[in-house]
Formats: C-alpha cells, sequence, structure tokens
C-alpha cells in the first residue's frame, strides 16, 4: 500500500527525515573575481571595494590582517557591532566571516581572489528573506572556481611589492600631539609584502576537480609587525552517475599576525621613549577551515533533491607577554584560545514545473540546521567575548579566584529552520518570487518566528518594446539578539570568608518576551538598457528595524540594576544607483565604466517610554535624527552635532585595453560624513570642575562625558568637527600579457605581467591620515576605535598558466 | 454496502495520508523545542543553577557580599556611624564633609553615601534565597542546611532594613506584598524585628564548616543564634521595648550558651567591583585624633592601651584581626543587657551588668541612678563599639544628637537632620522625595 503518492510523498519524505542544502538564490550583482581590480592587500572585501553600489567597505585600519568593515544596507544601534555585517556564505554556505576579539584576524583573508570564480550580492528582500535571520543585512555568495575542461591545468600567480606611507605627516596621524619621535620609530615604509599561487585543474565527464594552495605575507607599515596567510584548497565535483553527483569542498588556512605595543596597543606613547620593544610579544595564531559536501540527486518529474553539509571552524590564540620596561616595573602576561565552529546541514527538494507553455515554477522546500558552538579559554587577562563574557565561570566551575585569572566560556546556539522558495515566471515578461521561513531559535523562550516575502520583476521589453525592468518587493526578515536573555542571568559579587565562597546573585531576571529584531523591507528598482552600450539601473529600498532589546533600569530598591525589554524603531533608507558603460568594444581597443553611488538616510523612528531609564538614555538627542549621529553636551544639554554616516558613497572603476595592454583603476569615494576629535587640552575630572565644562578658545564649545577606569566622571573637550569626505584612488593596476609568447610556446597558454598599486592617492580635507579610520565617527583620546594609518603599496606581478 | 461505505472506502487512503503527514509534522514540530533548547556549560544562565547545596550556599553568601558592599563602599559603616559623629577619622578627603555633616556636597562619593541601593540588594538577596530554598528539590538541602540558609536570609533582610531606618528615617518595603510601601523608621524596623526573630528559631549556635565540623571562624562572619539575638534586642531597644530586649536577652544568654558564644562581622575579601575597598582595617585607614581620644578614654583607662597605639597627634585603633570588619561584637552582650534592664526598670541589675562590661574604666559605676544611667551607658558603648559602626545610631536613640553635634539644633534634628540625605537616584522612580532638612 502506498501511503503517500509519488513525486509528493518523496519531497515530504525527505524533508521530514532530514533537514538543513544551498539553497540556489540568485543574486542581485555578480562580480566576476577576474574581471575586478584585485588589492594588494588581503581579504576579499578588498577588491570589491567600490564595485557595487551600496556595498560599503570601510578601510579603518592599516594593521596588516585587520578586517574592513563591511556594510550591505546594513544598520543596528551600535555603531561599533558587527551584527550590520552581511552574511558571507562560501558556494551557498554560511561561514564565520567576522574576525574573533582575541586575534583581530581576518576570516576574508582565508582565501586568495585566484581561487574564486565570482562573488554575488544579494540585498533585495525576495532573495534574503529565504536566508531568514541568517541574513537581515544582506548577503554576499562567493563562488569558488571549479576546474576547467581539460585533463589538467596549472596557473601560477605571484607578486611582490612595498608598504609605504605617503607624506606621512605626524601632526596628520591619529596620533597626533603624542610624542613624535617615536612616531617615526613605529613606522617605517618599505615593508614587504609577496604573494604566490599554484593551482591545478581539470574536467571530464567524471567531473572536475582544482586544487591548490596559496602564500600571502605583507609587513605592513608598523615596524616588528606582519601578516602571514598559507592557504590550501581543493574544490571537486565528481559524477557518481548520470543523475547523482558529489560535491566536495575544503579550504584550509594558518593565519599569523605579530604586533606590536607602540602604536598598535598604547596609542600614548610613555615619555621618555620605550627604546626596545624586542621583548614585547604579541604573537596571534589562526587556524581556519571551510569544508562542505553536498549530494545532488536528480529524482525525474523535474525534481532534485539536494543535501550539503558545511562546516566553518575557527581556532583562534593569542599570546601575549609585555615586559616590565613597558609597564613602568609591572609585567603581564596572557593566553587566550577563541575556537569557533559553525556547523550547517541543509537539505531541500527543488521542483521545476512548467504549467503551460507560458508559466513556469520552480520551487524549493527545504529544511536547515545551523549549529554554533563558540568557546573561549584565557588565563592571566584577556576577557573578551563576542557575546559577552564573565569571568565568573571561573569561580563557579571551581577556581579560586583569588589563584588566577582564567575563564572558560562557552556558547552554543541551534537555528532550525523550514523554508520554501515559489518562483512562477509568465513569459518572458513577468516574474513572481515568494518566500516563506520559519526560523526556530536556541536562543529565545518563544521558539519559532515568521519570515515571508514576494517579489515581482517586469520586463517591459517584450510587451511594450522598452528596454526596462522594473521590480518591486516586500518582506520581513529579523536579527539575531544576544543569548540566552530568556533565561536570566547570575552575576559574581564577590569572594568571602578567605575567598573559600563565592556569592553571587541575580544580575537580571529571565526575560521570556526575548526575541529577534523585526526587519521589514520594502525595495522597488527600475532598470534601463541602451542597447550594449548604456545599463542604468536605479534601486530604492526602505528597512525598518523594530524591537530592539535593552536594558531597563530598576529603582534602586529593587536589588538588581535592569530588566529586559524590547522596543524602539530604526529606519534605514536609501537609493543606489549604478552606470555601467561599454563605450568602445573593439579588436585592439576597448573602454567600459562602472559608476555606482548610494545615498542613505537612517533614522530613529521611535524610542521606548521613559527612555532615560533604559540603556538607550543616550538616544533620547538623536530622536527623529540619525541614529549614527554625533552626540556631545553643550552646557547642561546634549545634542546632534554631526553623523557619522556619509550622506552618499560609492565607487567608480575604468577598465581600458589597447592591444596586450590593460589598465584599470578604481575610485572610492564619500561625503557628508562627521569626525568629532577629541582634545587633548580640555579633559577633566568632572567634580574637580564642578561640573561646569569649560570651553576653550580654539576648540568647539561641545564635551562628551566619559568614565575614567577608575568610574569617576570625565568631561572630554572636543578639538574640532571636521568633514570626513574623501575621494581615493583604491586601486589601479597596469598589466601586459604576452601573447606572442603564449603562442609560439604550445605548453604555455597565458602569461601576463602587471603592475598594481592601493591606496595611491587620497583626497580630503579631515586633518588627520585616513578620512576613515574612525569606526564611530569620532576621534577618541584613547584613539580606541580608530585605526593604524593606511599605507600605500605597489606591487609587480606575473600570471601564468600552463 | 452504503453509499456512505462506499465513499468511506474511497476517502481513507486519502485521509491516511494527510493524516500521517500531519502526525509527522506535529510530531517533528513537537521536537523541535526540546532540540532548540540549549544547556549552557558555562552554568551563568539563573535557570536550574541552584541544584546543588554548595550553589544554594553562594546565594547566601551573595548577600553578606551585598551587605559588605553596602557597608564597605566609600567606608560606608563608618561614614554613617564613627565619621559622621566625628570620634574617627577615616583617610579619604571626604571624610571631613561627612564630619562637618556637609552630605550633599558635589561629591561622588558622597553621592553614593546617600544611595540605599545595596541595602536593598541584600534584601532582594535573602528574598531570593528563601525562594530558592523552598523550591530547592527534596534531597538537596539537609535540615540543617535549610534552617542555616533560611535563618542567615531572614537575619540579613532585618539587619538591612534596621540599617536603613537608622540611616535614612522612613524607608520603602522591597518586601513582594508591599512593594513600595511607605515605611516609618518605626514600621521598618517593627518589619525587621519579625524577620530577626523567625531567624533566631532557626540558626545554631555555630555553624558547620563544609566538612560538618563545627568552625568558629566561619561562625565569626556570618549569622549565628548569638549574632542574630544582638540584632533583635538592639531592635527592641530601637523600637523603646525594653521588657522585649530583656526577655530575649535573657531567655536566650543563658549560662549554658556562654561557650558558643560568636560575634558579627563582614569577612574581607575581593569583590569584584573594584572600587569597594578589600582592606578597610588596613594600618592607617582609622584614626583618632588625640584631642578626642582623651576625652573619650581619660588618663587611667586602661583601654587606651589596650584598644589603641598612640603616636604623635593620633590613636590608632588595634586591629587584632584585619579579616574581618566587626559590627556585633560579642561585649556587645552584656551593654544590651545593660541598656535592656534599666529601660525595663531594672536598675540595679543595669548597674551590675555595666560594672562587669566595663572593666578598665575610671568612672565608678555603681552611685548611677535611673537619671545619670543612661549617658554613661552611652559613653561606654561608645568607647567599647568603636569601630562597629553603631556611633551615630547611638546618638539617635538616646537623643543625643544636638548635644554631641553642635551643628545640629534639636529643631533641625526634628526636621531630620540626623538621617541622611537621599541620592538623585534613590528618589528617582518611586514616588520618594527628599528628607526635609536636606530638601
Amino acid at each position: 500500500m502506498r501511503l503517500i503518492p509519488k513525486p509528493g510523498g518523496k519531497i515530504l519524505f525527505f524533508l521530514l527525515v532530514s533537514f538543513g542544502a544551498a539553497m540556489s538564490v540568485p543574486a542581485q550583482d555578480s562580480l566576476r573575481v577576474d574581471s575586478l581590480v584585485l588589492a594588494n592587500r588581503s581579504g576579499l572585501e578588498n577588491i570589491i571595494q567600490g564595485s557595487v553600489a551600496g556595498l560599503r567597505v570601510k578601510s579603518w585600519s592599516g594593521t596588516t590582517g585587520a578586517q574592513s568593515t563591511l556594510n550591505l544596507r546594513g544598520l543596528s544601534l551600535d555603531p561599533t557591532d558587527q551584527s550590520t555585517m552581511p552574511l558571507i556564505l562560501i558556494n551557498g554556505i554560511p561561514m564565520v566571516a567576522g574576525p574573533s576579539n582575541i586575534t583581530g584576524i581576518n576570516p576574508l583573508t582565508y582565501f586568495t581572489p585566484e581561487q574564486i570564480d565570482r562573488i554575488e550580492v544579494i540585498k533585495d528582500i525576495d532573495r534574503l528573506a529565504a536566508y531568514g535571520v541568517q541574513a537581515p543585512n544582506g548577503a554576499l555568495n562567493i563562488i569558488m572556481k571549479e576546474g576547467q575542461s581539460g585533463s589538467i591545468h596549472v596557473r601560477g600567480s605571484a607578486y611582490a611589492g612595498v608598504n609605504f606611507l605617503q607624506n606621512m605627516d605626524y601632526k596628520r596621524d591619529a596620533f597626533y600631539n603624542f610624542n613624535t619621535t617615536a612616531r617615526r620609530d613605529v613606522y617605517e615604509d618599505g615593508g614587504m609584502m609577496n604573494d604566490e599561487t599554484l593551482l591545478v585543474d581539470g574536467a571530464g565527464s567524471y567531473g572536475s576537480y582544482l586544487f591548490g594552495l596559496s602564500n600571502h605575507q605583507d609587513k605592513g607599515i608598523i615596524k616588528g609587525s606582519g601578516f602571514g596567510r598559507q592557504n590550501l584548497f581543493l574544490n571537486a565535483k565528481y559524477n557518481i552517475t548520470d543523475r547523482f553527483t558529489a560535491h566536495f569542498y575544503n579550504n584550509m588556512t594558518m593565519a599569523n599576525r605579530n604586533g606590536r605595543y607602540s602604536g598598535e596597543y598604547s596609542r600614548d606613547l610613555i615619555l621618555p621613549v620605550v627604546g626596545s620593544e624586542e621583548f614585547f610579544m604579541d604573537r596571534n595564531r589562526n587556524l581556519g577551515l571551510v569544508s562542505s559536501m553536498g549530494l545532488n540527486y536528480l529524482l525525474g518529474y523535474g525534481i532534485t533533491i539536494r543535501t550539503v553539509a558545511g562546516l566553518s571552524y575557527e581556532g583562534a590564540s593569542r599570546d601575549m607577554y609585555i615586559p616590565s620596561n613597558l609597564l613602568d616595573g609591572e609585567i603581564y602576561a596572557s593566553s587566550a584560545a577563541y575556537k569557533r565552529q559553525l556547523i550547517t546541514w541543509n537539505t531541500s527538494a527543488n521542483w521545476l514545473h512548467d504549467f503551460s507553455d507560458a508559466l513556469q515554477m520552480d520551487m524549493t522546500l527545504g529544511g536547515e540546521l545551523r549549529n554554533t558552538d563558540d568557546r573561549l579559554t584565557s588565563v592571566n587577562g584577556q576577557r573578551s567575548l563576542e557575546n559577552g563574557g564573565s569571568n565568573f565561570v571561573k569561580v563557579v566551575t571551581g577556581y579560586n579566584a583569588g589563584q588566577t585569572i582564567a575563564l572558560s566560556n562557552h556558547n552554543i546556539e541551534k537555528l532550525l529552520s523550514f523554508y520554501g522558495t515559489w518562483k512562477f515566471k509568465y513569459k518572458k515578461d513577468l516574474d513572481v518570487n515568494l518566500v516563506a521561513r520559519a526560523d526556530g531559535s536556541s536562543l529565545y523562550d518563544k521558539k519559532w518566528a515568521f519570515y515571508p516575502a514576494l517579489g515581482i520583476h517586469y520586463d517591459l521589453k517584450n510587451s511594450l518594446d522598452i528596454p526596462v525592468k522594473i521590480n518591486a518587493g516586500i518582506g520581513k526578515t529579523g536579527v539575531l539578539n544576544r543569548p540566552e536573555v530568556y533565561r536570566g542571568q547570575l552575576d559574581a559579587y564577590g569572594d568571602y570568608y578567605g575567598g573559600n565562597y563565592l556569592g553571587i546573585g541575580q544580575l537580571y531576571p529571565g526575560f521570556s518576551g526575548a526575541k529577534s529584531i523585526g526587519v521589514i523591507q520594502v525595495d522597488a528598482g527600475v532598470t534601463v538598457a541602451l542597447g550594449s552600450l548604456l545599463n542604468l539601473s536605479v534601486d530604492y529600498f526602505n528597512k525598518t528595524y523594530s524591537d530592539f532589546m535593552y536594558q531597563r533600569y530598576q529603582p534602586n530598591i529593587s536589588g538588581i540594576e535592569y530588566t529586559f525589554e524590547t522596543g524602539g524603531k530604526l529606519g534605514l533608507s536609501g537609493i543606489e544607483i549604478t552606470l555601467d558603460g561599454n563605450w568602445i568594444h573593439s579588436t585592439n581597443f576597448s573602454w567600459g565604466t562602472n559608476l555606482n553611488i548610494a545615498f542613505y538616510k537612517n533614522k530613529v523612528k521611535s524610542l521606548p517610554g521613559d527612555i532615560d531609564n533604559t540603556s538607550l538614555a543616550h538616544l533620547a538627542a538623536v530622536s527623529g535624527a540619525p541614529v549614527t549621529s554625533l552626540v556631545a553636551w553643550q552646557g547642561s544639554t546634549a545634542k546632534k552635532i554631526g553623523n557619522s554616516e556619509p550622506k552618499a558613497f560609492g565607487g567608480f572603476t575604468n577598465t581600458l585595453r589597447y592591444r596586450n595592454i590593460s589598465a584599470a583603476f578604481v575610485v572610492t569615494y564619500a561625503w557628508g560624513a562627521d569626525v568629532a576629535a577629541a582634545s587633548f587640552n580640555s579633559r577633566y575630572d568632572a567634580q574637580s570642575i564642578n561640573y561646569d565644562f569649560p570651553v576653550k578658545n580654539a576648540e568647539t564649545p561641545y564635551y562628551f562625558i566619559d568614565k575614567d577606569a577608575d568610574g569617576r566622571t570625565v568631561y572630554q573637550g572636543i578639538r574640532t568637527i571636521e568633514d570626513g569626505s574623501f575621494m581615493r584612488l583604491s586601486r589601479a593596476v597596469v598589466s601586459y600579457r604576452f601573447n606572442a609568447i603564449s603562442k609560439k610556446v604550445e605548453a604555455l597558454s597565458d602569461l601576463e605581467i602587471f603592475v598594481r598599486g592601493d591606496n595611491l592617492l587620497t583626497l580630503s580635507r579631515y586633518s588627520g591620515i585616513n578620512p576613515e579610520e574612525n569606526i564611530t565617527g569620532s576621534r577618541r583620546y584613547d584613539l580606541m576605535y580608530t585605526g593604524t594609518p593606511l599605507p600605500a603599496s605597489v606591487a609587480l606581478g606575473i600570471k601564468v598558466v600552463f | 454496502m452504503t453509499h456512505w461505505m462506499k465513499y468511506r472506502k474511497l476517502l481513507m487512503p486519502g485521509l491516511c495520508k494527510q493524516y500521517f503527514a500531519v502526525l509527522v509534522v506535529m510530531l517533528l514540530l513537537g521536537s523541535c523545542r526540546k532540540s532548540l533548547t540549549v544547556d549552557q556549560e558555562n552554568n551563568t544562565v539563573e535557570e536550574g543553577y541552584y541544584n546543588s547545596a554548595p550553589r544554594i550556599q553562594q546565594a547566601v553568601i551573595g548577600g553578606y557580599t551585598d551587605l559588605r558592599r553596602a557597608l564597605f563602599a566609600n567606608y560606608a559603616w563608618m561614614m554613617y556611624g564613627e565619621a559622621r559623629a566625628g570620634d574617627l577619622k577615616v583617610a579619604v578627603n571626604y571624610q571631613q564633609q561627612v564630619a562637618n555633616q556637609q552630605l550633599t556636597a558635589a561629591n561622588e562619593n558622597l553621592v553614593q553615601l546617600s544611595d540605599w541601593g545595596y541595602f536593598y540588594d541584600v534584601i532582594k538577596d535573602a528574598n531570593d534565597v528563601l525562594d530558592i530554598v523552598d523550591n530547592a528539590e527534596e534531597d538537596i538541602l539537609s535540615t540543617y542546611q535549610k534552617n542555616t540558609y533560611r535563618g542567615e536570609a531572614l537575619a540579613l533582610k532585618s539587619m538591612a532594613y534596621f540599617y536603613v531606618a537608622r540611616i535614612w528615617g522612613e524607608v520603602p518595603s522591597a518586601e513582594e506584598n508591599n512593594f513600595g510601601a511607605h515605611l516609618t523608621a518605626q514600621q521598618a524596623v517593627t518589619q525587621a524585628m519579625g524577620y530577626a526573630t523567625e531567624a533566631q528559631k532557626l540558626l545554631p549556635w555555630r555553624l558547620l564548616n563544609d566538612d560538618g565540623i563545627e568552625s568558629a571562624a566561619l561562625t565569626a562572619v556570618r549569622f549565628s543564634k548569638t549574632a542574630v539575638t544582638s540584632l533583635i534586642a538592639q531592635q527592641a531597644l530601637w523600637l523603646g521595648n525594653g521588657q522585649s530586649a530583656y526577655d530575649i536577652l535573657t531567655n536566650t544568654f543563658t549560662g549554658s550558651a556562654a561557650d558558643s558564644l560568636s560575634g558579627f562581622g563582614l569577612a574581607i575579601g575581593e569583590d569584584r567591583r573594584t572600587e569597594i575597598p578589600e582592606a578597610p582595617l588596613s594600618k592607617n585607614v582609622l584614626s583618632m585624633p588625640i584631642a578626642t581620644f582623651n576625652t573619650i578614654y581619660p588618663v587611667g583607662d586602661t583601654r587606651r592601651s589596650s584598644m589603641f597605639n598612640v603616636s604623635g597627634n593620633s590613636a590608632t585603633l588595634i586591629v587584632s584581626d584585619v579579616s574581618k570588619v566587626d559590627l556585633l561584637r560579642v561585649n556587645e552582650i552584656d551593654l544590651l543587657l545593660a541598656e535592656a534592664a534599666w529601660r525595663s526598670d531594672r536598675l540595679e541589675e543595669a548597674k551590675e551588668r555595666l560594672i562587669n562590661a566595663s572593666g578598665g574604666a575610671t568612672e565608678d559605676y555603681s552611685t548611677l541612678t535611673e537619671e545619670t544611667f543612661g549617658n554613661a551607658l552611652l559613653q561606654e558603648r561608645q568607647r567599647q563599639l568603636v569601630a562597629t559602626g553603631q556611633r551615630m545610631f547611638d546618638l539617635i536613640r538616646f537623643d543625643e544628637v544636638s548635644t554631641y553635634i553642635p551643628v545640629f539644633t534639636e529643631a533641625d534634628v526634628a526636621n531630620g537632620a540626623a538621617y541622611w540625605p537621599l541620592s538623585a537616584t534613590s528618589i528617582k522612580g518611586n514616588g520618594w522625595s527628599q528628607n526635609n532638612y536636606w530638601k
């Protein structure tokens, strides 16, 4: 007896017995890596900087191996928060992509651009909703190269170059006003970089293979520091039968970064200048693994079943030692290890069905399991964890608090999701996309949330003979909130009776209303194509983020400091314009351009009641204004003094070729961002000035209110509010292809040499060296959230294919 | 075959399929909740944490550490007591403002001292412990542990209410049944005395350590029957009820209990809040100007040398055990008995007890009368209980504030000057208003 009829039963059966496959979500923009201007710096974000409207890659730090800030239609309450980062997928499988607090090494350096085929940019809601809470702020899907037909190809590439600081003027450096002799001692022109990659690939009826290895070393401009990475990778497809294929992907990376005390950590160089740092140790080592295995079965009746398991793992460790000559007689040593692991399993069934010649459907139903497991251990000191750590754990797990500062913390999160996507295609004119996703999270008491989306795309060419496409979409996603709030948290108060007993109590009570931040997104767009010459697209989006989780301070007779609540609303909207021009295309000469610009606005739409009694009290002054506003005090009033986000940003790329010579350059720009620079001369203990800030003549009348290490109130004067607008020649390359030689030498199929420059010229009125160096838009007294100077670099390279 | 049967046959397979599918989906979704629950290894989550006696004891200790915060932050136990009364100096810059009664001066330490938050943290901790003990699974706690933890929680809560009532006068209740209710000082102390009386029945004379052995050192830093009895007596005397104080003291401290007596102090330890002093009794922190010293301990009083080291212009307190700060000393029991006897019209017994308690004094207490006894007792309390933080409360209780703190007139005291002002955060969000005198 057949309980369930075919083929529907099989879909259902598969869904029920297994969850978790790389979703095939069509991308909005697809960037072929071979046609991009690559960067000398490592980090994949650097090669797409300025290439896509709305994708902001902010080069805030010159420290080698650091990640530039990535933002793709993302917003959060906290400008330093990594939660605005887009989801990074490798062949459709999520990876751990944010740098760990332990080593700060950028996981996007784990790959060489040579192994990547294309990067797909996904930002519209009818595509994003399929990822649910994983991708509230867009997604970048990195598709790796596969073997090309032929039994074997060997591809090699290498480049070497130098870093330098142009016109290094210590007065312009963010370390301004510190010791200038020491400044020159920290930075050094001529730090070498080199990079080598070897790929071997092939393909045939059996499938395809590609494997390779790569090495990247970069000394940067900070003396005695540097970054290195080696990786080994494999991408193979095997056709088991005509219908059944398997896919293996594996990338293993070892990365290391050495830090330096002066210049990197200690910003206020101690006088007299510390001569030698040879005993200072800051060794950062990462092991990164991204691996996946997929099976694909063509069932017939237009049905394909896929299942993919993915593993993204990073082991980060840091060993640090600061000798007594640097710390005024004290020594400091710490060792920390942070292991992050993400396991995903995605199973789906896809059904392609033609209702008629005119109406077709592409339906996918699937399930996904996502398991995050982060474990931090540290001894003597370093205590930081992405999700918030506490040194409480050591004691409840049996350490004697008096003996050592040790920490072990472990966070596990599970996400179970079911999703369906339906794409209906009517003739060549109309596409309708429907998405429904349910995410169940271990972070909340009420586990499930539902995210639907609808998108309509209409091509006017067929019916009206106008080369215009229009689209509109609406839907909902969410942002995962902080873990385990619904269970309440305990707090360690202190040791008692000779350090033998630990006193604990409630930090905050359980919050059963904990849930994800809701994101409602509306999209609209129009694309006009003028033959093969010009393509113009204008996209509008509007996102509303609601139900942020925040703390409500309790009256001090309640015995707890705060409880959690959800509320508040932020809005982010923008217009993204892309102009692709293919001006000249002939045998000997070609010229193409890409100009993109995005105008973004964000706004605090509503705030919780009695805002002053919440952890969002600092936003009281920006209600109705951007959440990225810079807020300072003047007299006894808090006011908005600027906006750390630019009004507009984008990139401009030109690609030229004359016979064998090619040249390309990328200009990035942003305007309208403000930078508030803290003053070194007006910083006061508030009590000592009787809570009355004295305004200095040459400075602004504004001040920030900080707390110093002893918890005392400090009034920090603001020296200037500057314009952070800039235009930068981010990357430029000139290459020559030896067609003649490769024609003569049979084994050689391609040979090319190139000269490439990064960050060659910056035009800005900003008084510091890099207008993007401040993550929060304010250059603080202690330079927290301010990066080291961004170097320029020039490299000479070669590419060869056998 | 009826039509119905025919339809049923036709329908059944379809229904079966649907029900089966629905059933499986339901089973799957039903199991999701379980699969989505993660047992956190780091143990910082509250849910399910209190599953053993040592963990429940951590919650009890939490009450002591919060009481320590309440009394040690900014050397509060001295600032509320001897420092404010001018008897002792604390080596911090804001002490002079406290001694000058400038309690509302713009100083962050004074603002914190005007905040009652830490005392209410103790009350919350205690109420949590009572809930935890009541809800603990069977077999986790022995009867001894159950009684002791409950008793300690009640005693801590009682002590916290007693402190806030003596420091601020009118205070809010933080009990579930009347949260936020305004309590007069009398009501608050009455409420506190109720908790202490309940605790007295539960607490042992001596506490057992983790090995189940009676520990004098542990008993000295946690509530025992002795300590809570002293507390009840203090509360009864504060309420003007000498007879109850007399009854509780004489019924509890019978001759057979003498060996088991223990004072109560707060153990020194590392606090996670770095602003809490970890060595409040370290050398040179507490001192007494030589003139004050000579006034309080006249020449010939043997306690001049047994309790102090005199050098130059100041006398520093000899601290025999720096690992704890005494709050309720064993030698106070006799003083309390003397006071209770005096307040319950037993002058002769009162004198006898005072003489017993005051070895080393130069005065002849046998000649005291009903009228002069009070001052003599107040003075002996000042001498013997120095550094326990009680001086200011004694002045209030004996109605002698304006005598010893001349900047205050009797009208000022009647207006609330003896109590502390309230910080902005203490007033905020609970409909409370500033003490009349400090407005």
